[in-house]
C-alpha cells in the first residue's frame, strides 16, 4: 500500500467566509427576511419586556425617594412635638448607622457618651432584631411563648423566671419555629435589658426637654406655621434644642413643603364660603351644595379660573396674601402629581421580584416565546438547507470542508440573528416606553433608566443573535455531514 | 469485428472476486491503448448497491478499470447502467459497498474527511450536465471559489480566474451571474471552474446534455484542446456521438458492468449503432 501523500485542506479565510454568507443571504433576501422578522418579533418581546420592568424599578425608586421628600415636613413636625415611646428610640437607633444625623441627635438628646451610645446602638438592634422575630410569628404562638407582652414588656417577662421557662416550654412544642440566636445571646442581651431602658429612658427624657424647648419658641403658632421659617430663626430654635436639622439638605424642602401645605389648607378653607362655593356650582353646573374639594382642585388648574377665584376670594374678604395664579396653579397641578406619584407606588409595588425583576409569570412567557423563536428559526434554516442541497454538494466537490459548511449555515444565521436582533430591540424599547409613559404620565420621563435600557437593548441584540447561531447548529449539521452525491440524487 | 480482443478486460461473466487483478500485472490486462504510461485511477472488484425500503438494488456489480494519465475516455450506456454511480465512485463522491478505489495510487476509502476535501479540491475537477454553478457568485467568483478553498491569495486566485475564462472565452463576461448566461455560457464558466486547481483528472458526466449542437460542439473543441495541448485526463459520460470522435478509448457499461472497453481505432462508428451495438 502506497504511502498517503494529500495535505490537509486549509481553511478558508474569514473574510471570505463572511462574504460568501452575505452574497447568499442577498440573493434569497425574501426567505431572510421572513426569518429576520421572527427573530424580530420574539427580540422584540424580550425587550418589552425587559424595557418595561427597567423602568417600572426604576419609576419605583425615584417614587419613593420623591414621597420621601414630600413626607418630610410631616415626619418634622411630629418629631417637634411627640417624644416617642421607649419602643420607636430603639427603632429609631437600630435603623440608623453610626455617625447618621439621627444616631447623633440620640446621642445628643440622652447626652450619653460615645462608649454609651455604642452600647445602646448595639443593644438596639438586637432588641429590635428580638422584637421583629415576635412579631413576625402568629397570633397563638406569639400568645404561647409570650401571652400578651408587646415592645419593651416581652424582655420584662423574659427577664422573669417564670416567664422565660414559659417562653422556652413552648418554644420546644412548636416545632415549626425555630429561634434566632443560641440562648446564651438572648440571656446575655436580656442582662443588659436595664441599661438598655435607662438609656431609651435619659434619651426620652432629652427629647422632652427639646419638645418643651421648642413649644416655648411656637408661642401661639401651629408648629406647621413654625416651620415656614425653617430656614430662619425657628431652624435655629430646633438645632439648638439637639435636633439634627440640616440647613441645606432638609430646611429648605420642609420649609417649601409646609408653605404649601398652609396654602392648600387654605384654598381648601374656601369651601365653607357660600360665594366661592357658588362660583364653582356655576361652573361645574351643579348644586353649590355638592361642591366639593376635588371639583374645585379641578378647575384651578386652569389660569382663567383661578384669577376669578382669587378675586371672588377676595371680594368674600378671605385673605389671599401671598397667592396669586401662579401659585394656585400649581398647588392645583402638584395635587395631580401627588396622585400620580401615589399611584405610581402602587403600580411598581411589585417590580423587582422575581427572575431578572421580571416577576415569574413573565419569565415563563419569555421562555416560552423564545423557544418558539429558536423553533421558527431552527424550521427556516433546514428549509434553506433543504433547497441548497445542490450547492452544498457542488461546494463540497470544490474542496469545501464539512467545517466551512456549517461555518456558512451558522453564520448566515447569526447574521440574521443581529439584524432581527436591532430591530427587536429597538421595537420593543419603543413599545415598552410607549406603554410605561401611557401607564405613569409624563411626570416621570426623567426617572427613565437610559443607560440601563441601552444596556438591555445589547443584551437582547445578543440573545437575538445567540439564538439563531444555537438554532442553525443542527441543520448546519445534517447540512455539512452529507455525502455530495446524496445531496445531488435528493435534488 | 475484432472488439472482443484482449482490450476488454472485465469479463461481465466472470465473479468479482475471480476478476480482480493484482496491482502489478494490472496494466498489461487494461491493454494500455495509449502512449502514455502512469495509471491516475483504477478500481479494484467496484461494487455498489443501495438500499431501498427493503429492496437492495445493484448499481454496480464489479467493475475493474485502469485509466492513464492524458487519456480522454468517453464512458457510455443506458440510462440506470450504473454510470453515474461509477462516476461518483471515481470522483471520491460516494464510497463503495467493497472494492477499492485508486486515485493516484491513494486508497479512498482510506482518507480522512480533510484529505477528501484536498482531493477534491486539487486533483479532480468536476463538469456536471445541469452547470451546478453557485447562483450567486459572477463568474469568476465561480471560478476562484477552490482556488480560495485550496488556499490560493485572493490577487493570484483573480489573475489564475481570469486567465481560465480566458481559455474557455468569456474572459469579457467575468462579472456576470449564472442567471445572466446562456447554457453553453454557463457551461464554459464551469469548464473553467474545474480547471481552477489544475487537476489531474477532469470527470464530465453528460457535458453536452443539456445543449444544443452547435454549443455542444464548442465545449467538446475546448475538451479536446484541454485533453491535447494541457494533457489533463478527462473521463466524460455522454450520449453524444461526436465525443467518439474525439475521444482515445470508449466504454460500454450495462447492468453495473462493463460490457466493453476498446480503443477508438478499433471501433466501427455508424449513425445510430456503434461496433455493432445499439445504444
Amino acid at each position: 500500500m502506497k504511502q498517503i501523500t494529500l495535505a490537509e485542506q486549509p481553511w478558508l479565510g474569514v473574510g471570505r467566509t463572511v462574504k460568501v454568507t452575505a452574497d447568499g443571504i442577498r440573493y434569497r433576501l425574501f426567505r431572510a427576511s421572513v426569518t429576520v422578522a421572527v427573530i424580530a418579533v420574539a427580540v422584540a418581546f424580550l425587550m418589552n419586556i425587559l424595557s418595561e420592568s427597567l423602568i417600572k424599578r426604576s419609576i419605583a425608586t425615584n417614587t419613593r425617594e420623591r414621597i420621601a421628600r414630600m413626607r418630610l415636613v410631616y415626619s418634622w413636625s411630629a418629631k417637634l412635638t411627640n417624644p416617642g415611646s421607649p419602643e420607636s428610640i430603639l427603632h429609631d437607633l437600630a435603623g440608623s448607622p453610626e455617625g447618621s444625623s439621627l444616631y447623633r441627635e440620640i446621642q445628643t438628646h440622652g447626652k450619653l457618651s460615645d462608649s454609651d451610645i455604642g452600647t445602646f446602638h448595639r443593644g438596639a438592634v438586637q432588641a429590635i432584631t428580638y422584637l421583629e422575630f415576635f412579631n413576625d410569628l402568629d397570633y397563638a404562638k406569639r400568645r404561647a411563648m409570650i401571652h400578651t407582652a408587646r415592645g419593651i414588656q416581652v424582655f420584662h417577662r423574659l427577664r422573669d423566671e417564670k416567664g422565660m421557662k414559659q417562653f422556652r416550654t413552648a418554644l420546644s412544642q412548636i416545632k415549626s419555629v425555630r429561634f434566632i440566636t443560641p440562648f446564651e445571646d438572648l440571656e446575655q442581651f436580656l442582662a443588659g435589658v436595664p441599661a438598655l431602658e435607662d438609656h431609651a429612658a435619659r434619651v426620652l427624657q432629652g427629647r422632652r426637654q427639646a419638645i418643651a424647648q421648642i413649644s416655648r419658641a411656637l408661642g401661639s403658632r401651629q408648629v406647621l406655621e413654625a416651620l415656614v421659617d425653617a430656614e430662619g430663626a425657628f431652624g435655629a430654635t430646633v438645632r439648638q434644642a439637639g435636633f439634627v436639622f440640616d440647613e441645606t439638605d432638609v430646611a429648605p424642602i420642609v420649609a417649601d413643603q409646609a408653605q404649601r401645605l398652609l396654602d392648600v389648607i387654605r384654598l381648601e378653607k374656601t369651601m365653607d364660603s357660600e360665594k366661592c362655593r357658588q362660583l364653582i356650582a356655576q361652573q361645574a353646573n351643579v348644586m353649590p351644595a355638592d361642591v366639593n374639594v376635588v371639583m374645585m382642585w379641578g378647575y384651578l388648574d386652569g389660569a382663567r379660573f383661578a384669577t376669578r377665584y382669587l378675586s371672588r376670594m377676595q371680594d368674600s374678604g378671605i385673605d389671599t396674601s401671598g397667592l396669586n395664579v401662579e401659585r394656585v396653579t400649581e398647588l392645583a397641578s402638584a395635587r395631580d402629581e401627588t396622585a400620580a406619584l401615589l399611584d405610581a407606588e402602587r403600580l411598581t409595588m411589585d417590580a423587582g421580584s422575581g427572575f431578572m425583576g421580571l416577576g415569574d409569570r413573565l419569565a415563563w412567557l419569555l421562555f416560552v416565546s423564545l423557544l418558539v423563536c429558536g423553533i421558527g428559526i431552527c424550521n427556516a434554516m433546514l428549509m434553506t438547507v433543504t433547497e441548497r442541497f445542490t450547492e452544498i454538494a457542488t461546494l463540497k466537490c470544490l474542496g469545501a470542508l464539512d467545517g466551512f459548511i456549517m461555518l456558512m449555515f451558522v453564520l448566515e444565521s447569526s447574521i440574521l440573528g443581529v439584524v432581527g436582533g436591532v430591530i427587536g430591540a429597538i421595537l420593543g424599547a419603543l413599545i415598552g416606553l410607549g406603554r410605561m409613559l401611557v401607564a405613569f404620565g409624563v411626570n416621570f420621563v426623567r426617572a427613565i433608566p437610559v443607560g440601563d435600557m441601552l444596556l438591555g437593548m445589547l443584551a437582547s441584540v445578543i440573545m437575538g443573535m445567540l439564538l439563531a447561531a444555537v438554532a442553525a447548529v443542527l441543520p448546519s449539521y445534517k447540512a455539512a455531514r452529507l455525502a455530495p452525491m446524496e445531496a445531488m440524487r435528493i435534488e | 469485428m475484432d472488439e472482443h480482443s484482449t482490450h476488454v478486460s472485465a469479463e461481465p461473466a466472470a465473479g468479482p472476486a475471480a476478476s480482480q487483478p493484482s496491482a502489478e500485472n494490472a496494466s498489461p490486462g487494461q491493454g494500455p491503448p495509449t502512449t502514455q504510461g502512469r495509471v491516475i485511477i483504477r478500481t479494484v472488484g467496484l461494487k455498489k448497491s443501495y438500499l431501498m425500503k427493503d429492496v437492495v438494488t445493484e448499481a454496480l456489480r464489479g467493475v475493474d478499470v485502469h485509466i492513464l494519465t492524458g487519456e480522454f475516455i468517453a464512458v457510455m450506456g443506458p440510462s440506470g447502467s450504473g454510470k453515474s454511480t461509477f462516476f461518483n465512485m471515481i470522483g471520491a463522491l460516494d464510497s463503495p459497498t467493497t472494492g477499492r478505489v485508486f486515485i493516484d495510487e491513494v486508497d479512498v476509502a482510506q482518507l480522512t474527511a480533510e484529505e477528501l476535501a484536498y482531493l477534491r479540491c486539487h486533483k479532480i475537477g468536476y463538469i456536471f450536465q445541469s452547470y451546478n454553478l453557485i447562483k450567486y457568485m459572477t463568474a469568476l467568483e465561480n471560478v476562484t471559489t477552490p482556488m480560495a478553498f485550496g488556499g490560493v491569495r485572493p490577487d493570484e486566485a483573480r489573475e489564475r480566474g481570469m486567465d481560465l475564462l480566458d481559455i474557455v472565452g468569456l474572459k469579457d463576461r467575468w462579472h456576470h451571474r449564472p442567471i445572466e448566461m446562456s447554457g453553453g455560457q454557463q457551461q464554459r464558466v464551469a469548464i473553467a471552474r474545474s480547471l481552477a486547481n489544475r487537476p489531474s483528472v477532469l470527470l464530465c458526466d453528460e457535458p453536452t446534455g443539456n445543449l444544443d449542437l452547435r454549443t455542444g460542439q464548442e465545449i467538446l473543441d475546448i475538451l479536446k484542446r484541454l485533453n491535447e495541448k494541457q494533457n489533463v485526463t478527462i473521463i466524460c459520460a455522454t450520449h453524444d456521438h461526436r465525443m467518439m470522435n474525439m475521444c482515445d478509448r470508449l466504454m460500454w457499461i450495462r447492468d453495473g458492468q462493463i460490457e466493453r472497453l476498446a480503443r477508438r481505432d478499433e471501433v466501427h462508428i455508424e449513425v445510430g449503432s456503434i461496433g455493432g451495438q445499439t445504444e
